[in-house]
């Protein structure tokens, strides 16, 4: 009952962000978007005609009556059509999320894990030279951009100048065999440069916890240093590791997926997205980033409330 | 009046050293800092050569044969129409430069700015907008809002610096009003309420001073951010429009690198490799010599 409480509460404190959010993409995409009128128009238009068109597109309705119009399209997931191909925007969504949630679903996953696995084993050898050569190797990891991991495991992995063991692009899944084929190399460029940034934030966050009374305490007590860090010390970070979590996913998943599915012609949205980008396609543009503003929004309030099932210490304010 | 000799005396005593002193001696011990701040200051002056035109002004002419090797005449080859790698890289060196300094300043300049009203005014409705401001700016993912700026200017090459200086200020602004909240009940601001200085002189000559530590850390990392950022905006058609960078050498490359030539590719990644490298382990040094917390 309590966390029912809490739940809404915490819904309604969400409010002014969706505003926010819808407000922003609202302003940037529709209202100082570019101007469609004479892309639709023929040669040498009339009055008539051009008031036609901005009447269709809803140019002359007044600001607020279009921002309206905007977030009731999110609302109902109902954007129009594509401007390239005609397809629904809502029909496109529907058949290129789960493409991209297959594609970086595992490396978002095990990047975390492997790091908090290295952070572990990096903070109980605090100073050592195994704790030097993992820090040392993650602020490399940290310095090499996203994009050239990817052109770089490719070349290693997948093309010809390489070892050649995967496709060097495409998507063409018919089995779970095909899928890992598919799915390795870009699995693999993800983990890498996740691994450089968790490394280091959850070894920072472990050392912290390491260094109090309890601890101590239990040290002090005889428990078996595995005991330790598994019961310990990674109970109480489990709130700054959720936060990470959660707050990686617009960097992984939307990074992620546009830059992937962009290099290797993967059909995700991010590569529809990346189109909408190349070729100024509106409907598909605020569709795409109104929607993942808002989800975000949505998945804040969830880690909230996570805290609250995890920790029964945070405060209910 | 008669106890000022007495204060002196305690601030000049030698046990008493301040931040900074302490900090550049502590600095001054870090090897990995000491490196990375030469390199940084190695790669300035090549951006600086670039920009006096000394070097690498030749980046945008044809001067050997398609996908030339190396040789003593071209260091990294020639592209796909027969321009001088090492020139383009040299002359990209100009290009992070301008992009990284003119987003770390001023971003950490709007982040100082709202972020010590928000924590001075805390609680209040100017702390309230800020706060909300910042939450919606980080739920907007960074890749996107340059895409929907990008889109709403027309294409403008302004779009990469206003996206990118509108996303990096709220880490410096977090920072910022954490730390304005702890300063605003120490003494000296008190004695400045006490003589009547207005808030706007006491923000700003009194508190945004004793922020600086905080401000010159996030500069280095937003730094870094806005040169790693353009890479990939590049490559996404949304990043440098004119002139030449690593991100675009990138782009260029990932045409070549399936038909074999990697020069491009290889050129760009080290010297950009390079030039973040050094600036996170300055940054990493500065950090530790900055931090108060630390012992020595």
């Amino acid at each position: 009952m309590e966390l029912l409480q809490y739940t809404l509460r915490k819904l309604i404190a969400g409010i002014p962000l969706i505003f926010g959010v819808t407000f922003i993409s609202f302003l940037l995409m529709v209202y100082f978007g570019p101007d469609k009128t004479y892309d639709l128009l023929g040669k040498n238009p009339t009055e008539q005609q051009i008031a036609e068109i901005r009447s269709e597109l809803g140019y002359d309705q007044p600001f607020v009556a279009r921002y309206f119009n905007y977030v009731t399209e999110l609302a109902t997931l109902n954007f129009g059509r594509s401007e390239s191909t005609g397809e629904k925007v809502s029909d496109l969504l529907a058949r290129t999320i789960p493409v991209s949630l297959a594609l970086v679903t595992p490396g978002f996953v095990l990047g975390n894990l492997f790091g908090v696995l290295l952070a572990l084993f990096a903070a109980s050898r605090r100073g050592s030279w195994v704790d030097k050569t993992i820090m040392g190797c993650s602020a490399v990891g940290m310095s090499i951009s996203f994009l050239i991991a990817i052109i770089a495991f490719q070349l290693v992995f997948s093309s010809s100048y390489g070892l050649g063991w995967f496709p060097v692009r495409g998507w063409n899944i018919h089995s779970p065999l095909d899928y890992l084929r598919y799915v390795t190399v870009p699995t693999l460029a993800t983990v890498f440069v996740a691994l450089g940034y968790n490394t280091r934030f959850y070894r920072a966050v472990i050392v912290e916890e390491l260094s109090r009374d309890h601890v101590r305490t239990a040290k002090a007590f005889g428990v078996s240093p595995a005991k330790i860090l598994s019961v310990h010390v990674l109970k109480n970070c489990a709130i700054p590791i959720i936060t990470r979590v959660v707050f990686s996913i617009p960097f992984i998943v939307i990074s992620g997926s546009l830059l992937l599915e962009t290099y290797f012609g993967i059909p995700g949205v991010g590569k529809v997205a990346f189109d909408a980008i190349t070729t100024g396609n509106q409907p598909v543009l605020k569709a795409v980033v109104g929607l993942t503003a808002v989800l975000f929004v949505l998945a804040q309030i969830l880690t909230d409330i996570l805290y609250r099932v995890a920790d029964p210490r945070v405060s209910l304010n | 009046m008669a106890a000022a000799p007495e204060t002196i005396a305690l601030v000049a005593a030698p046990p008493h050293q301040g931040l900074w002193s302490k900090a550049f001696h502590k600095f001054c011990r870090d090897r990995a800092g000491l490196v990375g701040l030469w390199v940084v200051v190695l790669y300035a002056i090549v951006a600086l050569g670039v920009w006096l035109g000394l070097w690498a002004s030749d980046w945008a002419e044809v001067t050997g044969p398609k996908w030339g090797p190396v040789s003593a005449e071209h260091w990294f080859g020639t592209n796909l129409i027969g321009q001088d790698i090492f020139a383009r890289a040299l002359y990209s060196t100009r290009t992070a430069f301008e992009l990284g300094l003119v987003v770390a300043v001023l971003s950490t300049f709007v982040g100082a700015v709202l972020g010590a009203f928000a924590g001075f005014f805390s609680g209040g409705w100017i702390d309230e907008l800020v706060l909300w401001f910042m939450g919606v700016i980080d739920s907007i993912p960074f890749y996107l809002l340059v895409a929907a700026i990008a889109f709403s200017l027309g294409d403008s090459p302004y779009a990469m610096y206003i996206a990118m200086i509108a996303t990096f200020w709220v880490g410096t602004s977090r920072l910022v009003r954490g730390e304005v909240i702890k300063l605003k009940e120490l003494e000296f601001v008190e004695a400045a309420h006490a003589i009547g200085l207005s808030e706007v002189a006491i923000i700003f000559r009194h508190i945004l001073p004793n922020t600086f530590h905080i401000l010159l850390v996030q500069a280095t990392i937003t730094f870094v951010a806005a040169i790693k950022s353009e890479v990939i905006l590049s490559f996404l058609g949304i990043g440098i429009q004119d002139g030449m960078s690593w991100g675009l050498m990138i782009a260029e490359s990932t045409i070549e690198v399936l038909a074999g030539f990697f020069n491009n590719f290889i050129a760009a990644s080290l010297l950009m490799f390079g030039l973040v490298m050094a600036f996170n382990m300055f940054s990493d040094a500065l950090q530790d010599a900055l931090d108060p917390r630390s012992v020595r």
